[in-house]
């Protein structure tokens, strides 16, 4: 055995003992956190792993530039995978390979991608060390410069085998250097954001293939949110180590930009550090700071933009329960659970009201026999008198298309709010009443306009066993007109739509409110951040009755407003009823410079042009 | 004789105790009755309730009272009401009171009557009137058993206004407790304040509130008018706080304050679900709008469908005749 095999023997063995310590770690880590891990709809995730691994959907998605970048870099380490293995297994003298007449071809093919991923490398060093936009820290990352120069070397060296050959000096040297390149490389992986290389295409499959997936709390089992570092599920700990940093969910935060302290990216980062404190017992509220936690819609963009898998909702709605089952919710919250406990609604009204309008629009109580659909009015189709036109709106429009409909001669608020803010037993307790409810009134098709309905009775509605066909209005409106000749002579209105982050984002249902618009002549001028990435109202998550939502910054329905009106268009259509009380109040708070904007429901637009026509 | 416990802070007196010396009186029919100051220095407080007409004032001065412990004000009363025996001990149902008075009247062994609202009669015998489940029924109380019992009465069930004065001031006395100042066993900190705003809308009796309708920063000042001519609180909507047309403790609603007054005048406010939220508890909504299909005519007692800029004036002259 020749001294340079030894010598890159003993190099091999500290590069991988460096590695396999520091893995070894995070498994630990990984391994004693309660298992949260879970493989159903497997096809979905498979579909993903597809997707978003292999193609780099999401990396490309929304920064098409710098992702393709950075699929070059992937799609080249895949490519080189074969070609370090050889070289490895020769220089470590166990089987010589590299003289094969494969091999010679499939170097050829390399240079291809070697060419790429220089090219990509270069153009990401640049952007973080030169460009630096702001998701990627306010610092430059040292170690990503290293890591990126590190990975040019490497290409480099590569190519250079063309022209050095191997019995040379030179070719000797640039052998060792592209060798030791690395074995250093491998050597940083865990402790840096590059272990997403390892972790990422793990994460991705184990993303719940539903947005904001919160497991019910079992309290037989005494199970009362995450209080401490400890509580942390093991999807959560991987979700730590395999953040890349790359701040596509800062940015797209709609709390982070207008001003707030939380930061999404930092979540996950503070959770990264405190594990690998080690402290198992911290607060998860001292490590996030409790006011942050507040400070969340809910919107799930972090989530849904994240590249790599990560879950933010379920740490951050997670931490809101342990500090609500010690009794630590905010102020503004304790109005809103009493409202839910003593009346069943958000904003603690009698149900008088609610039974005044179901007299008054003529409404029936549901019976499966006689009706095709329920229609779950929900708190603000109860109580808010300007959404009510809407629902009038819309019973005008099943009636005109002979739609039999009935409702429930009682409700209660299906606890959407209860639930995202962490109160998880009262969420159980409406969720169980609302289900007996409906099991004894048997629908088969239940119509909301609220998206947080379509939500919590579609989704989270499930885990009680019970399983219901929950359409927004607006798919089921879309859906029933679509047999209607369109009107081409209409106006040729001007709107814009605001996509509600529960119908695009959650529901993914962009299209049906958009056909809704169009079918009429109108034509839709898109603000900035619409269809699945909408930019938030700033109601969801319980923060519809916060009452300090402009501290600190700005509110989010403020920054919202300004975004839908920057579009130039009069009309704005909204299809929630949190986004309606948001942005019209931003809308009066606007005072003369909000201008001459009209907020109209989809469902009354609708009614009003078919009226028209 | 009937003994009223009077309530100070810092050589001031606590107005309510002037409610439940009204109460004393209208209990009393020919019994006498005293008022007992507890604490230190508590001359000035003695001389002011001196004006009541009542047999006398009892003080008892002692340095272990200086500050409020639930401890001291035991000890020190439960030794009073030994030396004067009365048949009634009745104080205001305030924070301090709900402290110690169940200490006390364990003290003794005798019964305690809460948050009393009223005093009737019922069979011949003298009941008190106090409310149950959050206010959702009311049950007439008969104290039984042996005296003295201790009654607190409801803020605002009685009206301090009412207490009769005497010809002359009362006499002062002072008499003599033991306190064993090792067996207080609390420490009291220096009072605590919340930062108070400088306006608790919570607490107003009536509210006029303005919203968009108002159309101007100018046009407050008739706003402002008619709040003086009902002696209310001037309120309003968020756009105005936003605007900066007036600070924002001055804002009702869930982003602001939750209001309950027994009057509830909305200037040309719509009356967004947001804004009702935090006024929908008050007693008597006047809701004036050019709108007819404002919401806030939804939860108005009053509505007046109308330009508030015709409406107001002549609401502020009618006040004033």
């Amino acid at each position: 055995m020749s001294v340079a095999t030894i010598v890159l023997w003993l190099l091999v063995v500290v590069s991988v003992g460096v590695f396999a310590a520091q893995v070894a770690t995070r498994v630990r880590l990984i391994a004693a956190a309660p298992n949260t891990f879970s493989i159903n709809r497997i096809g979905v995730r498979l579909l993903r792993f597809f997707a978003d691994v292999l193609c780099q959907r999401q990396t490309i998605a929304e920064r098409p530039v710098a992702g393709i970048a950075h699929a070059f870099v992937f799609w080249g380490f895949i490519a080189f995978a074969g070609y370090t293995t050889t070289e490895f297994l020769y220089g470590l003298g166990i089987v010589d390979l590299t003289h094969s007449a494969w091999f010679h071809t499939y170097r050829l093919v390399l240079t291809g991608f070697a060419w790429a991923v220089l090219a990509g490398i270069l153009y990401l060093l640049v952007r973080r060390g030169v460009a630096r936009p702001v998701g990627l820290g306010t610092q430059v990352s040292s170690e990503s410069i290293v890591i990126g120069l590190l990975i040019a070397t490497l290409m480099t060296t590569f190519l250079l085998t063309f022209w050095l050959p191997e019995d040379t000096t030179a070719g000797r040297v640039n052998w060792w250097v592209h060798a030791i390149v690395i074995l250093v490389f491998v050597a940083l992986i865990p402790a840096s954001k590059h272990f997403h290389l390892v972790l990422s295409p793990i994460t991705v499959f184990l993303k719940s293939p539903t947005l904001g997936n919160l497991p019910n709390l079992d309290f037989e089992k005494e199970e009362v949110g995450l209080e401490t570092i400890a509580d942390l599920g093991s999807k959560m700990v991987l979700d730590a180590f395999t953040c890349v940093e790359c701040g596509r969910c800062q940015v797209n935060c709609p709390a982070w930009g207008a001003g707030k302290e939380l930061n999404p990216k930092e979540i996950i980062l503070q959770t990264q550090a405190a594990l690998l404190a080690d402290h198992r017992e911290t607060r998860l509220a001292a490590v996030y700071s409790e006011k942050v936690l507040w400070q969340c819609t809910t919107c799930g963009a972090c989530e849904n933009q994240c590249p790599v898998g990560i879950e933010h909702l379920p740490i951050l709605i997670g931490s809101r329960r342990g500090l609500v089952s010690n009794g630590e919710a905010p102020k503004f919250l304790g109005a809103v659970y009493n409202h839910l406990e003593r009346r069943g609604n958000i904003w603690g009204l009698g149900y008088d009201q609610r039974q005044r309008f179901v007299e008054s629009s003529a409404l029936e109580i549901f019976d499966p026999s006689k009706h095709d659909v329920l229609v779950w009015l929900g708190c603000a189709g109860a109580f808010e008198t300007d959404y009510q036109k809407s629902m009038r709106s819309l019973f005008e429009i099943l009636r005109s298309r002979g739609v039999a409909f009935g409702v429930l001669s009682k409700e209660r608020c299906t606890g959407d709010p209860a639930k995202r803010t962490g109160n998880e037993y009262m969420f159980q307790e409406l969720a169980r009443g609302n289900i007996e409810d409906l099991k004894a009134a048997g629908p088969k098709t239940i119509l909301t306009s609220c998206p947080h309905c379509v939500k919590t009775i579609g989704d989270d509605y499930r885990q009680f066993g019970y399983e219901v066909d929950v359409v927004h209005t607006a798919v089921f409106v879309d859906e029933l007109l679509r047999d209607l000749p369109g009107d081409d002579a209409a106006t040729g209105d001007s709107v814009t739509f605001h996509d509600p982050c529960y119908l695009g984002r959650y529901a993914r249902k962009v299209d049906e409110p958009r056909r809704l618009l169009t079918r009429f002549g109108g034509t839709i001028t898109e603000p900035e951040r619409n269809r699945e990435n909408p930019f938030c109202c700033g109601a969801g998550g319980g923060l519809l009755f916060a009452d300090k939502e402009e501290e600190p910054g700005t509110r989010i329905s403020d920054m919202r407003f300004q975004q839908l009106r920057a579009t130039g268009a009069n009309t704005v259509v909204t299809a929630c009823p949190f986004c309606s009380i948001m942005l019209k109040g931003a809308h009066a708070s606007a005072g003369a410079e909000g201008g001459d904007v009209q907020f109209v429901d989809l469902m009354t637009y609708v009614n009003g042009r078919l009226n028209k026509a | 004789m009937i003994l009223v416990i009077a309530e100070h802070r810092d050589g001031r007196l606590n107005r309510a105790t002037w409610e439940t010396i009204t109460a004393a009186q209208q209990l009393a029919g020919d019994q006498p009755i005293a008022i007992v100051v507890a604490g230190s220095g508590v001359q000035s407080v003695a001389a002011e309730l001196a004006a009541a007409q009542v047999q006398e004032i009892v003080t008892i001065d002692n340095p272990a009272l200086a500050a409020y412990t639930p401890d001291g004000y035991t000890a020190a009363l439960h030794q009073a009401i030994q030396q004067l025996s009365p048949s009634l001990v009745l104080l205001p149902h305030t924070y301090q009171t709900r402290d110690f008075a169940p200490k006390l009247a364990a003290r003794m062994g005798r019964g305690l009557i809460t948050d009393v609202t009223a005093i009737k009669g019922v069979g011949g015998e003298r009941a008190f009137v106090r409310p149950m489940f959050q206010g959702k029924l009311t049950a007439d109380v008969i104290p039984q058993g042996p005296e003295p019992h201790v009654v607190t009465f409801q803020i605002g069930a009685f009206r301090a206004d009412q207490a009769v004065r005497g010809q002359s001031a009362a006499p002062v006395r002072t008499i003599d407790v033991t306190i064993d100042a090792s067996s207080i066993r609390q420490r009291p900190e220096a009072p605590f304040q919340q930062a108070r705003q400088s306006v608790d809308l919570s607490q107003a009796e009536r509210i006029v509130a303005v919203g968009r309708g108002i159309k101007g920063q100018e046009h407050l000042g008739l706003a402002q008018q008619l709040a003086e001519a009902l002696g209310a609180e001037l309120g309003a909507s968020r756009p105005i706080c936003d605007a900066g047309w007036l600070p924002m403790e001055r804002q009702v609603g869930s982003s602001g304050q939750t209001v309950a007054p027994k009057v509830y005048v909305a200037l040309g406010i719509s009356g967004a679900i947001q804004h009702l939220v935090g006024m929908k508890g008050s007693n008597v909504v006047v809701a004036i709008n050019k709108d007819p299909d404002a919401p806030i005519f939804e939860i108005a007692d009053y509505g007046i469908v109308g330009d508030l800029f015709e409406i107001v004036p002549a609401l502020i002259a009618a006040l004033k005749t």
